[in-house]
């Protein structure tokens, strides 16, 4: 077949000609149609809109799309583009998909999830230095602007730079793991903001930053800047020319400069790493009859038994995740004793144990006429 | 009146029930819903069995069972060997056990179900052998019997104490017990499950309690084709894992999403067992149908933590 214009006899694609586009059904055209707006809305490249709407094509042809929820259809082309996104290291969180859909986080976790096992997808690991600078492109205080102080406006290479190495200090000192990441971004980039021109911003708070940054404030972001700033105090404790001072959590942020560029000798004098095998050794050694503190519990013996006088003296501590470091109160109980481990699950059942738990007519009646069936 | 306990003679038998083969909610300690599909079988490095296969649902025993309609028949004459399988603690399933040449007995030639001969296991019986010295706790099992009889769930609600049945919001009645400390799910067609036990023998106990309670109200009730269904199990290795690490180096088994979850969840493939892997070192395992899976997926797992941990 060839087009009207007849000058010109060109070969036409036999699926352009034929109308076998129009076969492809309303919903997959929806879809695809809703997959491509949502890319032009988070201006990415074209490429990307290729491969989102192939994996969108063949996960609704994979049976356990094929027939859920129109709600999860939806879903399911955001959770193309984030896939997308991910494996072109393309730092798109799964909160910002979600508020663009309108949609319930559990939710889209589970067909987020179904979507990386039906199509053996292998979606790399959100790169944390790559939202550093997504995220704070969307802050407010590179330009100056009428509500924004002068001292507060700040060059954008110095911070995305100072917050880069903030979250990798974060991330050595386990305080990324398991975490949401964009919080840790949040307080980092306070922390970095305020060390850059301390004088002018140490009396700015977390919440009064973000509103004239124009970012959220998401809850956890003030436990990881307390974190952070713990991390800083015990940096600081090691170096030589601070120790004179006596450092709080206002304090130690006009030396965050200094704690940053020399962060791997401090890392290894304020933390004892407990990677060592003779720690362990001696560690499992002694390790029975030794109680555990309230905090870090046997983690703490396996890393530190010889560190016992730094700790005293600099208050050095091991290098764990802070659930290590402030252990909740364990509910569980304790393990099964001996006669639980005896039962056979074939013992004689007493009439009178399972009668213990059926009603006496008087209590039907009473319990009829409360619940009036 | 004293209800015959015929309970206590039904052995346990590998059927398939449909209904329940779908995944139920796991009690973990995080709540996490999630399925027990598995992408094909990869090259995992172990020292024990070649065959790298899945263990299909329907194993040779359950084979045996879909010959004969009525369970109550087979369960008497599987009884004298089944019953001594039920003490083993740790190894139960022969036909799990990983040597491919082992030969089963094939029923459907003899026509007659032979009982089933235990075999000697392998692997050690106790369960922490060289490797991690750390023996994962079981925390929940999930198992299910069949009553075999219509329920009226209005009337048990009615006359049972620990009872509690709210129609608009579930389809079944909530039945507790104190000891052992669990709770069942008893639907109208008969089927229960029964849920929070320690221990498959404890669950079992359970179980026959639950279905005496339901007796004792009047039901026809028999026990059949009671199955574990499903296992959790927990435990600590004691050092922190760098998770961002451990999804990288595992990816086709791992999933990391800290926007979702905390915890890493790596899909084993042998067994097929699926572990939460936290930061704080501590390990939630689940998906076994029978203790033995859950520490052979912890031996698995305890050398790639270790290994892991020194590299970092």
């Amino acid at each position: 077949t060839t087009w009207p214009n007849t000058d010109c006899f060109s070969e036409v694609a036999y699926s352009q000609s034929t109308g076998q586009k129009e076969q492809l059904s309303r919903c997959l055209q929806r879809g695809i149609r809703r997959v491509q707006d949502l890319c032009k809305v988070l201006q990415l490249p074209t490429v990307f809109e290729e491969t989102a709407v192939s994996y969108f094509q063949r996960a609704l042809q994979h049976p356990s799309f094929h027939l859920v929820s129109l709600e999860k259809k939806e879903l399911l082309g955001g959770c193309c583009v984030f896939v997308t996104c991910r494996q072109h290291n393309w730092p798109l969180t799964m909160g910002t998909i979600c508020s663009l859909l309108y949609a319930k986080q559990e939710l889209f976790a589970s067909v987020y999830l179904s979507l990386q096992k039906e199509l053996g997808l292998s979606v790399p690991a959100l790169s944390l230095g790559d939202l550093v600078k997504t995220h704070l492109n969307s802050f407010r205080l590179f330009q100056h602007a009428a509500d924004v102080p002068a001292p507060f406006v700040e060059d954008k290479e110095k911070m995305v730079a100072r917050t880069m190495q903030i979250v990798e200090l974060a991330s050595e000192t386990w305080l990324v793991t398991g975490r949401h990441p964009v919080p840790i971004v949040t307080a980092a980039a306070f922390l970095s903001w305020q060390s850059l021109q301390p004088a002018a911003r140490l009396t700015c708070t977390f919440t009064r930053f973000c509103k004239l940054a124009g970012v959220d404030l998401p809850p956890p972001a003030h436990l990881r800047l307390k974190e952070l700033l713990e991390i800083f105090l015990r940096m600081a404790s090691q170096l030589a020319w601070l120790r004179v001072f006596n450092m709080d959590k206002k304090t130690v942020v006009k030396h965050i400069g200094d704690l940053l560029q020399h962060r791997i000798f401090l890392l290894k004098n304020a933390f004892c790493l407990e990677d060592e095998e003779e720690h362990r050794a001696v560690a499992l050694g002694e390790g029975s009859p030794r109680s555990p503190p309230a905090a870090g519990g046997t983690a703490q013996e396996e890393g530190c038994p010889s560190e016992g006088k730094r700790q005293r003296e600099g208050g050095a501590r091991p290098l764990l995740p802070p659930c290590l470091i402030n252990p909740r109160k364990r509910l569980r109980t304790a393990a099964p004793s001996t006669s639980d481990s005896a039962i056979t699950g074939n013992e004689p059942i007493s009439d009178s144990e399972i009668e213990q738990y059926l009603r006496g007519p008087e209590e039907i009646r009473a319990f009829r006429k409360a619940k009036a069936w | 009146s004293e209800f015959k306990d015929d309970l206590s003679a039904s052995p346990q038998l590998f059927t398939p029930m449909s209904p329940y083969d779908v995944d139920l909610p796991i009690q973990t300690t995080e709540d996490v819903l999630f399925g027990s599909q598995f992408n094909q079988p990869k090259e995992l490095p172990t020292d024990f069995s070649v065959d790298l296969s899945f263990l299909p649902d329907i194993t040779q025993d359950n084979k045996e069972q879909n010959l004969s309609e009525d369970g109550d028949e087979m369960q008497k004459e599987l009884d004298g060997s089944i019953s001594r399988n039920e003490d083993s603690s740790i190894f139960m399933d022969e036909s799990s056990l990983s040597y491919p040449d082992a030969t089963q007995p094939s029923p459907e030639a003899s026509g007659v179900c032979p009982p089933l001969t235990p075999m000697t296991p392998m692997t050690p019986v106790t369960p922490a052998s060289e490797s991690s010295g750390i023996v994962p706790q079981l925390q929940n099992i999930v198992s299910t019997v069949n009553l075999a009889c219509k329920l009226d769930l209005k009337n048990i609600a009615l006359h049972a104490r620990n009872a509690e049945y709210n129609p608009k919001r579930f389809a079944a009645v909530i039945m507790r017990i104190r000891e052992p400390r669990t709770t069942a799910l008893i639907f109208s067609s008969g089927k229960m499950v029964c849920t929070g036990a320690k221990s498959e023998e404890q669950s079992r106990l359970a179980a026959r309690k639950y279905a005496r309670v339901v007796q004792k109200l009047g039901f026809p009730a028999k026990f059949l084709d009671f199955k574990i269904q499903n296992m959790v199990g927990s435990c600590d290795v004691r050092f922190p894992i760098r998770l961002e690490g451990l999804v990288l180096t595992h990816q086709q088994f791992s999933s990391y999403e800290p926007e979702l979850f905390p915890g890493l969840i790596y899909r084993m493939v042998k067994p097929r067992i699926v572990l939460l892997i936290f930061v704080s070192g501590k390990v939630v395992l689940t998906g076994a149908k029978e203790r033995s899976e859950i520490y052979e997926a912890f031996e698995n797992i305890y050398p790639i933590l270790k290994g892991f941990k020194k590299a970092s």
